[in-house]
C-alpha cells in the first residue's frame, strides 16, 4: 500500500504486446482475482437490476414482471417528502463532520504516536485506541446512551463543575446530534483509522529527519516539514475514496440513536430507505427504498469522480 | 488415534441417519414459527412441547421479533421468506396485504373441525375480510360462559400501591387529584430506600407503543379505548373525530407540562426505548404512568418475583376534573365489553406444507383437555382438583409467573398466538388459572390482600365500573388502516415528535405556541383520518344491524 503510494510505477510501454500474451503470463495473478472480480460482481453489480422496481409499484409476491409501472412515481413522491430533503442534509452534513474530525483526529493521533520513543507506550495506546473498532455498533451506542443521558456521568460532571445549571439534554437536542455522532466516531474509528497514517510515516527515509535536525530543525519543524508531506499522498488517496462515500453517513449509529426528538436531524437517506422501503407503504414501500437507495448511489459516483477530477488537476495521486 | 477417530465419526453419522430414518416414519415434522412479539425460546426439554410432539408429531422452531416489527415483516416479505405458522404481531395487516398468509375458510367446517368451526361462527361476519376470506383466527377475546374480570387488563393510568399506602389509602377518580398524591410523595420520599430518585411519570413513546402519549385523553372523556378517535356512541350517526388536536385534549398535555416542570416527567422519558422502560419500572422507582396491563407484565412479574409488591402497579380509571371540560362530570368507561382480537393470532403461510396438519393441531388444541394442559397444566403436577374446583397451591401459583419455570413447563410461545378459551369452563372453573377466583384470591400476596382489605374491595377490577355493552362497531383501533397508510403515519409521526416538545415547554407562551403549531400542523392528515375512519365506523354499524 505504502511503497506504491511512495513511488508512482512508470509502467512505459516499449512495444504494443499481445494484451492475450500478457494475461497469459500473469494468469496467476489473473487467477486470485477471480473470487474478487466474482465477489463484485455478484454483489455490487447483480443488485443494480434491481433498481428497475423503483419505476414500478413493485410487490414481491407479483415479480418485476408482474408488477405495475408507475414511472417516475416513486421519486416524485420521495422528492415531495420534507423529511426525504433532511437526510439529504443529515447525511452530508454528518459525513463532514465525520470526514473531517475523522481524518484530523487520526492524523494527530498518529503523529503524537509517531513521535513516542517508548516502544512500550506506544504499542499501549495504540492497542487501546484501536480496540473499540472492534465494538458492536449496538454496544457502542448502549454505552453513548448511558453515558450521555440526563442523570450519566457526562452531565453529572458538568453540574457538579458548575459548568451549566440544568443537564444538557444531548440524547433529545437534535442541534446536539451531529456533533454527537462524530464524537462517537472518533471515539471508535481514531486507532484504527491512525494505523494507515502510522505504517506510512514509518516508511518516510529517516535520513530525511537527520537531514532536517543537522539544519537545525526543531521537533515541530521537522513534523511540518518532514512528516506531512511524507503522508501527503496518502492523505489525498484517502480523501478521494472518503468523498466517494460521502453519502454514506452510515447507517447503524444513526439508526440506533434515533428517536421522535431527533428525528429530523438523524436520519440520514439509508435509514429513509429502511423506514419507507422494507418498514413502510405495503403497496409503494420498496419502490420508495429503491428510489432513495438509487439517488444516493448516483450522487456517489458523481461525487467520486469529481473528486478524482480535482485532484488530478492539482496534480496529485488519483485513484483511477 | 485417527482411524478410531473416523471410525467414530462414521458411527455418529450412521446413528443420525438412522434416527433421522425412524423420525420420517413417524412423519415428525418441524414447523417454523414466527411471533410478532419479543419473548423467551422454549427450553430443549421442554414437558409440554414434547407432549405436543408425541400426540401431534409436531416440533417447532420458533423465531421471536427482535428489533423494529414493520421491518422485520417487509424482510420477510422481500424475501417471500414465510415461517409456516406466522403472527405478525400489531402489524399483521402488512402480510395479509402482501398475500402471505392463506385463507383458513376452506378448511375449517363443521363435521372436520368442529372445534374450531364452533369457536368463531358467531364471529365470522365481523372476522372475516370484504372478500369472505379469513387469515387468522383471533388469538385472545373469544369468551365462553361468563366472563372473569379480576383485573383490568386493558388501558388505566397506574400508580405503585406504596404511594397510596403512604396518602392512607385515598380514592383517586381525576387527573389532579393522580397527580397531586404523586407530587405529595415525592416531596416526602425523593428516593427510594437505595438512595434512587423516583421517577413521578413515565410516558413511553417508542414505536407502536406510543398510545402511552397518544392515547389517555378518551379514556380522560369516559370512553373506552377506540384508538385514536372518539365516537359518539349516543346518537346513530356515530360522530367520529380525532381527539388529539381539541381543546379538551390540550388541558391533559398541558398538565403534563406543569409536571414536567415540577421535575415529575423526565426528559429521558421521551427517548427511551422499551427494553429500558421495562428496565425503569422493574427497578421500582418509577411511581406512575399510562399504559396497558399486559404492555409492562414482564415489569411486574420481574417486581413479583423480586417482592417488591409495594412496587407493583394499580390500574386506576381516571377522568378529567370537571374544570376542564366545562363543568361537566364524566363517567369512566375503560372496561368495555370483550372483542375478538381480530387478525391478530397465528395465521398460516403461504409457504407452508402441511396448512391440513397445522388446522388439525389447533382443532385439537382447542379440546378441552388441551385447553387445560395449556392454560392449567397438568393435573397433579401444577394443579389439583377438590370438590370439582382446580386450585394450585401457593408454590404452584407463584412458578406459572417466573419467567425460567415457563421456559420449561408451559407451551406459552405457541399458547399466547393461538386461538384459545377464555371466560369460564361448562363446569364453572375458569378457563385460565389466573382468573380463577379461589386461586386469584387465596394465593395473592399478603401485601396485596392487606392493600385490597384497606380499600373495602375484593378484586382490582372493583375499582372500575362494569365493562360497557360493547358498540356496534366493536372497537375502532381494530380498523385496517392500510388504505390511507401515508396519511395516517403522518398523522401519527407529527404527534410522536410534537406532543413531547409540547410537554417539555419551558413556560406557558412557549406552551400556547407549540400548541398550536401542532393543531395547524396535524389538520390536514387528521382530516383525512377522520373522514376515512367515520367512513369505516359508520360501514360496520350497518354491516352489525343487518
Amino acid at each position: 500500500m505504502t511503497g506504491a503510494a511512495q513511488t508512482k510505477p512508470s509502467i512505459v510501454p516499449h512495444k504494443k504486446k499481445n494484451i492475450w500474451k500478457t494475461l497469459w503470463e500473469q494468469k496467476q495473478l489473473m487467477l486470485m482475482s477471480v473470487p474478487v472480480l466474482l465477489y463484485v460482481f455478484l454483489f455490487n453489480y447483480f443488485p443494480l437490476w434491481g433498481w428497475i422496481t423503483a419505476f414500478q409499484k413493485y410487490k414481491p409476491k407479483l415479480g418485476v414482471t408482474g408488477s405495475e409501472w408507475v414511472e417516475f412515481e416513486n421519486f416524485r413522491w420521495i422528492f415531495s417528502r420534507q423529511d426525504f430533503l433532511y437526510s439529504i442534509r443529515n447525511t452530508l452534513a454528518m459525513s463532514l463532520i465525520n470526514l473531517v474530525f475523522g481524518t484530523v483526529s487520526s492524523i494527530l493521533l498518529a503523529i503524537l504516536l509517531n513521535e513516542v520513543r517508548n516502544r512500550a507506550f506506544k504499542r499501549t495506546v495504540q492497542t487501546v485506541t484501536y480496540l473499540p473498532h472492534f465494538l458492536s455498533m449496538v454496544i457502542v451506542v448502549g454505552m453513548a446512551q448511558n453515558i450521555f443521558a440526563s442523570n450519566g456521568p457526562v452531565n453529572s460532571l458538568l453540574v457538579s463543575l458548575g459548568l451549566v445549571k440544568d443537564p444538557i439534554f444531548f440524547l433529545g437536542e437534535p442541534k446536539i446530534f451531529w456533533w454527537l455522532v462524530g464524537v462517537i466516531n472518533v471515539w471508535k474509528e481514531v486507532g484504527w483509522n491512525s494505523i494507515i497514517y502510522i505504517s506510512t510515516m514509518t516508511s518516510i527515509d529517516p535520513t530525511l529527519y537527520e537531514a532536517a535536525s543537522i539544519d537545525g530543525a526543531g521537533r515541530f519543524q521537522r513534523i511540518l516539514n518532514v512528516t506531512l508531506p511524507g503522508i501527503k499522498s496518502t492523505f489525498v488517496v484517502l480523501l478521494i475514496m472518503n468523498i466517494g462515500h460521502l453519502m454514506e453517513a452510515g447507517f447503524e449509529i444513526q439508526y440506533l440513536m434515533e428517536n421522535s426528538q431527533v428525528v429530523d436531524f438523524s436520519r440520514t437517506i439509508d435509514v429513509f430507505a429502511l423506514k419507507y422501503g422494507i418498514g413502510g407503504h405495503a403497496d409503494y414501500g420498496y419502490a420508495r427504498g429503491v428510489a432513495a437507495g438509487m439517488f444516493k448511489s448516483v450522487v456517489g459516483i458523481i461525487l467520486l469522480f469529481g473528486a478524482n477530477f480535482i485532484a488530478k488537476k492539482l496534480d496529485e495521486e488519483t485513484l483511477i | 488415534m485417527r482411524k478410531i477417530l473416523a471410525g467414530i465419526l462414521a458411527m455418529v453419522m450412521i446413528f443420525s441417519l438412522c434416527s433421522m430414518a425412524v423420525a420420517d416414519d413417524k412423519n415428525v415434522i418441524t414447523v417454523t414459527v414466527f411471533r410478532g412479539d419479543p419473548g423467551d425460546q422454549p427450553t430443549d426439554d421442554n414437558r409440554i412441547y414434547k407432549m405436543i410432539e408425541e400426540e401431534f408429531g409436531i416440533k417447532f422452531e420458533i423465531e421471536f421479533l427482535a428489533g423494529d416489527l414493520d421491518e422485520t415483516l417487509g424482510t420477510k416479505i422481500a424475501g417471500e421468506d414465510y415461517p409456516d405458522l406466522f403472527d405478525g404481531g400489531n402489524s399483521a395487516e402488512k402480510i395479509i396485504s402482501a398475500g402471505a398468509l392463506i385463507d383458513l375458510l376452506p378448511y375449517i367446517t363443521e363435521e372436520k373441525t368442529p372445534n374450531l368451526y364452533n369457536h368463531i361462527k358467531d364471529l365470522l361476519p365481523q372476522l372475516v375480510n370484504e372478500n369472505g376470506e379469513l387469515f387468522i383466527i383471533p388469538n385472545y377475546g373469544i369468551n365462553y360462559n361468563d366472563q372473569i374480570q379480576n383485573y383490568c387488563n386493558g388501558p388505566a393510568f397506574f400508580i405503585q400501591k406504596q404511594v397510596l399506602e403512604w396518602g392512607n389509602y385515598p380514592e383517586i377518580k381525576t387527573l389532579n387529584e393522580y397527580f397531586d398524591l404523586i407530587e405529595r410523595f415525592i416531596a416526602a420520599n425523593p428516593t427510594d430506600e437505595n438512595g434512587t430518585p423516583y421517577t413521578g411519570f413515565a410516558i413511553l413513546c417508542e414505536g407502536w407503543r406510543h398510545f402511552c402519549l397518544i392515547n389517555p385523553v378518551q379514556h380522560l372523556m369516559g370512553r373506552p379505548n377506540d384508538g385514536e378517535v372518539l365516537i359518539d356512541v349516543t346518537t346513530d350517526e356515530y360522530k367520529t373525530e380525532t381527539f388529539i388536536d381539541k381543546p379538551y385534549a390540550k388541558a391533559y398535555y398541558k398538565k403534563l407540562n406543569e409536571e414536567y416542570k415540577k421535575g415529575l416527567i423526565s426528559k429521558d422519558t421521551f427517548v427511551m426505548n422499551f427494553d429500558q422502560y421495562i428496565a425503569a419500572l422493574s427497578s421500582g422507582t418509577v411511581l406512575g404512568m399510562f399504559d396497558q396491563t399486559w404492555d409492562f407484565g414482564s415489569a411486574t412479574q420481574a417486581l413479583e418475583t423480586a417482592g417488591m409488591y409495594k412496587n407493583t402497579f394499580l390500574a386506576l380509571p381516571l377522568v378529567y376534573d370537571s374544570e376542564y371540560v366545562d363543568g361537566k362530570e364524566i363517567e369512566e368507561h375503560y372496561l368495555n365489553g370483550s372483542v375478538p382480537n381480530k387478525d391478530r393470532g397465528f395465521g398460516i403461510s403461504v409457504n407452508c406444507e402441511y396448512p391440513e396438519r397445522l388446522i388439525d393441531l389447533f382443532e385439537n388444541l382447542l379440546s378441552d383437555r388441551w385447553q387445560k394442559i395449556l392454560q392449567w397444566g397438568i393435573e397433579g403436577e401444577d394443579y389439583y382438583v377438590e370438590n370439582g374446583r382446580m386450585l394450585m397451591t401457593e408454590e404452584q401459583y407463584k412458578q406459572r409467573s417466573d419467567a425460567a419455570w415457563k421456559r420449561a413447563n408451559t407451551a406459552i410461545a405457541i399458547w399466547e398466538s393461538a386461538p384459545k378459551k377464555q371466560g369460564t369452563q361448562d363446569d364453572g372453573n375458569a378457563w385460565a388459572h389466573s382468573d380463577q377466583p379461589e386461586n386469584y384470591f387465596n394465593l395473592m400476596s399478603d401485601y396485596d390482600k392487606a392493600f385490597l382489605a384497606a380499600y373495602g374491595k375484593k378484586t382490582p377490577a372493583q375499582f372500575f365500573n362494569a365493562p360497557l355493552q360493547i358498540a356496534p362497531y366493536g372497537e375502532a383501533w381494530q380498523i385496517d388502516k392500510t388504505p390511507i397508510q401515508d396519511d395516517y403515519n403522518d398523522y401519527l409521526a407529527i404527534q410522536d415528535a410534537q406532543l413531547p416538545k409540547i410537554i417539555m415547554s419551558a413556560d406557558d407562551a412557549e406552551f400556547d405556541a407549540n400548541w398550536d403549531a401542532f393543531v395547524a400542523e396535524i389538520a390536514p392528515s387528521a382530516q383525512i383520518y377522520t373522514d376515512f375512519m367515520q367512513a369505516e365506523v359508520l360501514k360496520l354499524v350497518e354491516q352489525a344491524t343487518k
